[in-house]
């Protein structure tokens, strides 16, 4: 018999750059991994990017590995919970061969699947849906797809459909530098979607969240990633704003959706040259 | 999880990659099972017909720093790290960090003269500062972020 509640760690959450495109998913991280007992320390953004971009310029990537990990260390948690496979991946297999970390290194995922019996105490909320999950096979050091389906089979009334067949790369971004086969896996996927009669595309990743929300404009299912799905069946409400601006349609219909204050945050500039060319095109299919 | 114990193997990134390297070239023996494992290969002008032995050999001559023939850069060109030929390796060589480090090479970052354009993406840094602005509070920017 499990005890009345889970033991309490600390940790360091590092959800790492892209995400912060997708609010929704760091807040409801955090809210699963308290829920689940962590004490959460969370740290992102620009300033915690793990360099794993910068293969053209090894100087500004050590320079960003040193400085994560100085930062990690100084947090003294003793463990990092990464989100992002990128990060998991730069900080095992370089950053950590020419750094001292003095933190373990787990997966977001790890931690909600090895607590997953105090997991599904919180999970009471049906989520009526027939979801199937989008997955890659390329983050082979966390075999996270299992997992994933281990957790989605806890939410009530979430019926889980024949899973797709998996993507490759570790994520949508990857797939991204080579279009023609990110082409073949959006309509792959559009196509297991109709076969299996699902309503929802669980995403794993973020990158897939962002580069697949904006197939709902033309497709009949939506698009959800699988920590939102979690948290719903907690109860808590969230939005992906993100998917909201993606499926405005028009230029004036995103600065609706935003509004004046956060164009102006973002630099009016700079939101027309970089931020609206990106929320205006369209999935490739 | 991972636990890291110990001192790192090297003092610096690129002696970290030069080992690597060493260590790679040391072991793979150009079998040429990574390359027909690989998903991505349909995506590369000429991969399909293309011999895997050779495909593998031009992998290694950009780890020596040597420029090599179009289809080892193809190939470098269309990994997008699925990881399958990890689990193909019968020397169990991590070819993803491999084909990474290859990557690396070509784009000049080792001392070859550049072949790859670089993955930088423009304002990368400053679209992120933007889209956390939208998504976070000033505060848990403040907290969270510096």
């Amino acid at each position: 018999m499990a005890a009345l509640s889970p033991p309490s760690d600390k940790v360091t959450f590092w959800y790492g750059c892209n995400v912060v495109r997708h609010g929704d998913i760091i807040y409801n991280a955090i809210a699963l991994l308290e829920a689940v007992g962590m004490e959460v320390t969370p740290a992102g953004g620009a300033g915690y990017c793990c360099g794993t971009k910068k293969d053209a310029n090894l100087t500004a990537a050590q320079g960003m590995g040193r400085r994560n990990v100085e930062k990690f260390n100084a947090h003294n948690t003793g463990q990092v919970v990464s989100w992002c496979p990128s990060c998991y991946r730069h900080m095992n297999a370089f950053i950590s061969q020419y750094t001292e970390p003095q933190f373990d290194l787990s997966h977001f995922i790890e931690i909600l699947y090895e607590r997953r019996d105090w997991l599904a105490t919180k999970l009471i909320h049906p989520v009526t849906k027939r979801v199937l999950l989008h997955q890659h096979l390329g983050f082979h050091e966390v075999d996270i797809n299992p997992m994933v389906i281990a957790l989605l089979r806890l939410i009530p009334g979430l019926e889980l459909m024949t899973t797709s067949p998996l993507a490759p790369a570790h994520m949508c971004s990857e797939l991204s530098r080579v279009p023609a086969s990110l082409k073949v896996v959006n309509q792959q996927t559009c196509e297991s979607m109709r076969r299996s009669g699902a309503d929802t595309l669980a995403t794993v990743f973020h990158s897939c969240q962002r580069l697949l929300c904006g197939l709902e404009a033309s497709e009949s299912f939506t698009v959800v990633n699988y920590v939102n799905l979690l948290a719903q069946s907690m109860g808590l409400v969230s939005v992906d704003e993100y998917k909201d601006w993606k499926l405005a349609g028009t230029a004036q219909a995103v600065i609706d959706r935003l509004g004046p204050d956060r164009v102006a945050k973002m630099g009016e500039p700079f939101f027309h040259a970089s931020i609206l060319p990106e929320l205006l095109s369209p999935p490739i299919k | 999880m991972i636990s890291f114990k110990g001192k790192p193997s090297a003092d610096h990134l690129v002696e970290h990659l030069e080992s690597f390297i060493q260590d790679t070239l040391a072991r793979c023996t150009q079998c040429g099972e990574c390359f027909k494992a690989c998903p991505m290969t349909e995506y590369g002008p000429g991969l399909k017909e293309a011999r895997p032995q050779e495909a593998v050999a031009g992998i290694l001559d950009w780890l020596k720093g040597v420029p090599n023939h179009a289809t080892s850069l193809d190939w470098l060109k269309v990994c997008t790290q699925s990881s399958v030929c990890i689990k193909a390796c019968p020397e169990n060589i991590n070819v993803m960090k491999m084909m990474r480090t290859a990557q690396i090479s070509a784009l000049g970052s080792l001392g070859a003269q550049p072949a790859l354009k670089s993955r930088d993406e423009k304002d990368f840094f400053r679209k992120i500062n933007a889209f956390s602005a939208t998504q976070l509070t000033t505060e848990e920017i403040e907290k969270w972020q510096r």
